[in-house]
This record gives C-alpha cells, sequence and structure tokens, in this order.
C-alpha cells in the first residue's frame, strides 16, 4: 500500500468528514440514542449494495461512467439536468456554510483577535488558489486533508470509546425512541461516495465502509459522554462531545477536524464540480469553455467568486442558508437513486437478470429522498429551491442540446457540400 | 493622479462613516460580567443562522431575538430594564 492508494478515496470523503456531517451524526445519535448505531447499519447497507451495482461489470468502465449510466438509462437531457445539480449547487452552498463554520472554528478555538469572516476568505482565498495548480497537488492536498480529519477524528472516538466506564454510568441509561425522518438523516452523511478518483472498483465499495466504522465509533464516543438530549438539541454536538471525551486538548483536537473538513469538502467539491463539468462538455452536454481541458481557471474562479458574494451579502447570517444545504445535499442523493435505477436498467438489459438487492436497496433510497424532502419542516424553501435548480440546469441541457444538434446538422450539410 | 484622489475620498469617506451613525452606548466585557444575574438586565443575542450556530460561545441565560425584527420585540420588555444586544 503506497501514497497513491489514498488518491482514490480522499475525492470520496470530501463530504463524508465535512463539519455538517458531523452536526447530523451528532444530532441524530442524540434524537435516536444506540438505535442510531443501527440505523447507520442499515444506510451502509443500502450504500454498499448500491456501489456493488455501479461496479458491475456491464457498465461502462471509463472514467464518465456516472454520466453515461445516467446517458443510456434516462437520455442525454435528463443526465446533464441531473449532473449539474449534483455537484454545482452543493459546492457553492457547502462551501459558503463549511467556511463560516470553519471561522468560528478557528476564531474561538485557536485565535481569538483573528476575525472569523477574515479567516473563511483566507480559507476560500488559499483553496482557489490551489485549484490551479495540477490536479495531482489538489489532490495530494486532499488527502492530507481528509487523512487530517479522519486521524483527530479517530483519535477522539477511541479516547472516547477506551475511556468510557465512568460516562456510561451517566449517559447510556437513556434509551432513545425511533423516528424514520432522523434515520433517514443518515443517508445524507454518505453524500459523495461514488466519487472516486477514476472510478476504480475497489474504492467504490471501500468508502461507504470506511464511513461507517468512523461515524460508528464518533457517534459510539457521543453517546458515551453526551446526553442524548444534549446531543439531538446542540448546533454543535461534534465540539460538545470533544470537550467531554478530552477537555481543552480535545477542543483543539476538534477544530483541526473541522478546519482540515472543511478544507478536504471545499477543496474535494471543487475538484469535482470541474471534472464533472469536463466530462458534461466532452459529450457536448455544455459549453466547451467549461471544461479544464479548454481552460482551468473558469469553475474555480466562478465558484470562488459565488461563495465570497454569498458570503460577503451576509447569507451566513440567514436561516434560508439551512434549507438551500439540505436541499443540495438531497439534489445529490436524487442523482444518486436516478443513477442506481439507470444502472439496474442496464445490467438487467445486458444480462437479462434483476439485480434484485440492488433494486431494492434503490427504492430504499427513493423512498428516503421522498422522506426528506416531505419530513422536514423547511420543506416548501427546500423544494422551490430544488426544483430551481433542477428547472435552470434542464434549461441550459435543453438549450446546448438543440444547439449541439444544429451545429452538427450544420457541419454534416457543409461536408455534403464540399 | 485623478483615480488616486478619487480612491483617497472614497477611503476617508468610508471611515468617517461610523461618525454618522446614531450614538448607542456600548458595555464592556467586564461591566456585563459584573451584571450578569441581575434582574434588569436582558441579555439578547441577535446573531442568526450560521452566525449562531456555528458559534461555541452563548451566554448563559441570553434570550435569542432576531435583529431584523427590533420593533416587534422591543415592545414586551419594560422601560426600567437594560437591554443589551450581542452580536459576536
Amino acid at each position: 500500500m503506497n501514497y497513491s492508494f489514498f488518491l482514490p478515496l480522499a475525492l470520496g470523503f470530501s463530504w463524508i468528514l465535512s463539519p455538517e456531517s458531523l452536526v447530523i451524526a451528532g444530532n441524530v445519535a442524540g434524537q435516536l440514542g444506540w438505535m442510531s448505531l443501527a440505523s447507520l447499519a442499515g444506510v451502509l447497507l443500502i450504500f454498499t449494495a448500491c456501489s456493488r451495482l455501479l461496479g458491475n461489470s456491464h457498465l461502462p468502465a471509463v472514467s464518465s461512467r456516472e454520466f453515461l449510466i445516467l446517458q443510456r438509462g434516462t437520455g442525454s437531457i435528463a443526465a446533464a439536468t441531473l449532473s449539474i445539480g449534483a455537484y454545482l449547487p452543493l459546492t457553492i452552498v457547502a462551501g459558503t456554510a463549511l467556511l463560516v463554520t470553519a471561522g468560528y472554528t478557528f476564531n474561538e478555538v485557536f485565535l481569538y483577535w483573528f476575525p472569523n469572516f477574515g479567516f473563511a476568505f483566507l480559507l476560500l482565498a488559499l483553496l482557489t488558489i490551489l485549484q490551479f495548480f495540477r490536479q495531482e497537488i489538489g489532490l495530494q492536498a486532499q488527502v492530507c486533508f481528509i487523512g487530517m480529519a479522519a486521524g483527530g477524528l479517530l483519535l477522539l472516538s477511541l479516547y472516547g470509546v477506551i475511556g468510557a466506564e465512568k460516562a456510561v454510568a451517566e449517559t447510556a441509561q437513556q434509551p432513545g425512541s425511533f423516528s424514520p425522518f432522523s434515520a433517514t438523516l443518515l443517508l445524507l452523511l454518505f453524500v459523495g461516495c461514488s466519487s472516486s478518483h477514476k472510478q476504480e472498483r475497489g474504492p467504490l465499495l471501500l468508502i461507504p465502509a470506511l464511513a461507517f466504522l468512523i461515524f460508528f465509533l464518533w457517534m459510539l464516543a457521543s453517546l458515551y459522554h453526551v446526553t442524548p438530549d444534549r446531543l439531538a438539541s446542540s448546533t454543535i454536538p461534534y465540539m460538545t462531545a470533544a470537550r467531554k471525551i478530552l477537555g481543552e486538548p480535545g477542543r483543539q483536537i476538534m477544530g483541526v477536524v473541522i478546519i482540515s473538513g472543511t478544507c478536504g469538502a471545499l477543496n474535494g467539491l471543487m475538484i469535482l464540480t470541474r471534472k464533472q463539468f469536463t466530462t458534461l462538455a466532452a459529450e457536448s452536454a455544455v459549453p466547451q469553455f467549461l471544461s479544464t481541458r479548454k481552460q482551468n481557471w473558469f469553475i474555480p474562479l466562478f465558484l470562488a467568486a459565488i461563495i465570497g458574494a454569498l458570503m460577503a451579502t451576509g447569507l451566513a447570517g440567514n436561516e434560508l442558508l439551512e434549507s438551500l444545504l439540505r436541499g443540495a445535499l438531497i439534489l445529490w442523493l436524487l442523482y444518486y437513486t436516478f443513477l442506481c435505477l439507470a444502472a439496474v436498467h442496464l445490467v438487467y438489459k445486458a444480462s437479462a437478470a434483476i439485480p434484485y438487492p440492488a433494486l431494492f436497496c434503490t427504492l430504499l433510497l427513493m423512498a428516503g429522498c421522498i422522506t426528506l424532502l416531505v419530513g422536514d419542516p423547511h420543506r416548501v424553501q427546500i423544494n422551490v429551491f430544488i426544483l430551481s435548480v433542477l428547472s435552470a440546469s434542464g434549461l441550459l441541457s435543453t438549450c446546448w442540446y438543440l444547439i449541439s444538434k444544429h451545429n452538427k446538422h450544420e457541419r454534416k450539410l457543409k461536408e455534403k457540400t464540399v | 493622479m485623478k483615480k488616486l484622489l478619487v480612491l483617497l475620498a472614497f477611503f476617508l469617506f468610508a471611515t468617517a462613516l461610523p461618525a454618522l451613525a446614531v450614538d448607542v452606548p456600548t458595555i464592556s466585557k467586564d461591566e456585563l460580567k459584573a451584571q450578569l444575574g441581575s434582574p434588569d438586565l436582558v441579555l439578547l443575542d441577535v446573531r442568526s443562522g450560521r452566525d449562531w450556530s456555528s458559534s461555541e460561545f452563548k451566554i448563559r441565560g441570553a434570550v435569542r431575538a432576531s435583529g431584523k425584527e427590533f420593533g416587534k420585540w422591543s415592545q414586551h420588555y419594560p422601560k426600567d430594564k437594560t437591554l443589551v444586544l450581542y452580536c459576536a
């Protein structure tokens, strides 16, 4: 095993180790108590079955396989619409939210005198500059970010689980009650898990398994040390748990986890968005200038400008940001669900056998999406956001599809005339 | 040269803006600390969204209030109470 072994994994973990995932994990652990661990195992089974399906030998084995699967299963326009909707809004909205969280963490844990927004903008500038180097450098940085976040979290988790004898007596007796909506929220922990570097089969299966292990240990340690009520109601359950587990050093380790997790999430999502647009441009689903092969600077600068503008105009201080973030996460889950449905269809067409376990898990994913769409208290805002994104990306895809078709037709006519 | 003068004028105007603001009394950290727990003190946390949710530091006993809805909630508190608003 060498350094390059971790490269494919690092992109898949972009979102998984973000501060927001830790908030969801902490809140759900508090809401469901020990049952959250069983629910997490159920979610692992779903994503493992779907990952196995996407690695099926009957499906295309190229780097743009996700788009090709969607295109063959749902058609060009739907594939482009879903692909644009999966990563672009997530990168913009999550970038805004996570940078603000990282800014507060740096200010409150490490340097009181350093302005939180100053740190958020500094991080945005550094991560944008990173995109201008060769992609390998961005990927190596990604491995460092994810490694630091995972290492810190595992350290706190193991310390929390091993040194838990005393804490268990205080917190373990409180059973949690089961809520389908809370259990469904755990699906959002695995967002981006299909995004390995070159779509190798190994990492596709390894990412959900490793994510499960990390979250299982962290939720276990949190439940050992913090009462479920407190975990469920906290807006920063990760910091509450870290402080209970290891005191001030625990806070500082968690500070490193949050900042490196934010860097990993934004760097990874920026790389994935660029990859997505390069694939779409290669398939003539979006204009060619959006491809990194044509120009390396457009997408990172565009993303940084939007994120910077959203932070500067005060979106971080608006409750709407949480709804937009939830909407962006559900959009990725919808994309993944349709990707799996298309894969089931293609596998059935190629082998004349229905992959029942994968089909069942895909239907569960679909049910999960519906539960998240109708069960959220801010469902109106979330649904409006999702509809707006899909309409905008659908319009762009349709227009570009028609323009490409027209251009091809013109070219053919010219060739005939010549 | 002209550009430089415009830039200088803009800078001076921007730095002078706080002087045009209404004079609102402020309270230092130590003064507030001394008054914490007093029945005459109402502590209002006017941070919203992530500014509030991402912060680890929340003063015990503070009530959340939206800065945008000042007109609504300011009527509920008696005039003889000291209202302290904090946003960072």
